[in-house]
């Protein structure tokens, strides 16, 4: 597996547990009706996914055994078309986020939910370069 | 398989370097080195011409069109 292989691996699973687990508490703390400051626990997320991604690839990069770490042409190819699906699960994101304000969703919500929307893109650009480079193994 | 055959594997196993250390002298990845010695993944220009150069031989020397 090379570097960017790992380091895609690891920025899917920190987000999709961290920020799962971040959205998970927020819908049960709304169903219930008590709201446990989301800011700090929205600004508490974002440091664990930055704590987690920045120690996970000092390990990746200290345990390496390539030689050349750098995205090279055939990864960069990778990298463009996970992007272009990631951009555009971003933009339907940003719509769909949008949209929650003519549902009734406070500002707040809507906020989040446009978290959710980068979150969604984010982990679908690193899931299909995993994809992508997992075919052409 | 891509139609581009190419003597790579020849070539580096004869001045014994690894995928690896190939990779890292024109900047590529091992796993791109390996990709294009087993025809799965054909190189730009740029980097066939620096397998080239870098082997001392000429681009068709390495490559080859064959379907």
């Amino acid at each position: 597996m090379s570097f960017r292989y790992k380091s895609a691996l690891l920025s899917l699973t920190s987000m999709a547990l961290i920020y799962g687990w971040f959205f998970v508490k927020l819908l049960t703390q709304r169903h219930v009706g008590v709201l446990v400051d989301p800011v700090v626990q929205l600004g508490g997320t974002v440091l664990a996914v930055a704590v987690v991604q920045i120690i996970g690839h000092i390990i990746i990069a200290g345990t390496s055994s390539d030689k050349y770490d750098a995205m090279d042409e055939r990864e960069r190819g990778f990298d463009r078309r996970a992007t272009s699906v990631g951009y555009y699960l971003l933009i339907m994101g940003a719509l769909a986020a949008i949209s929650t304000l003519h549902m009734g969703a406070s500002g707040p919500y809507m906020g989040y939910a446009v978290v959710l929307a980068i979150v969604v893109a984010e982990c679908a650009r690193q899931g299909v370069f995993l994809i992508l480079h997992h075919r052409a193994a | 398989m891509f139609p581009i055959a190419n003597n790579v594997r020849l070539e580096r196993e004869a001045r014994g370097l690894t995928q690896s250390e190939l990779g890292a002298a024109i900047g590529l990845t091992r796993q791109t080195v390996a990709a294009i010695e087993q025809r799965r993944y054909s190189p730009s220009l740029e980097a066939a011409f620096r397998i080239a150069r870098l082997f001392g031989l000429s681009v068709d020397d390495l490559f080859r069109w064959e379907e």
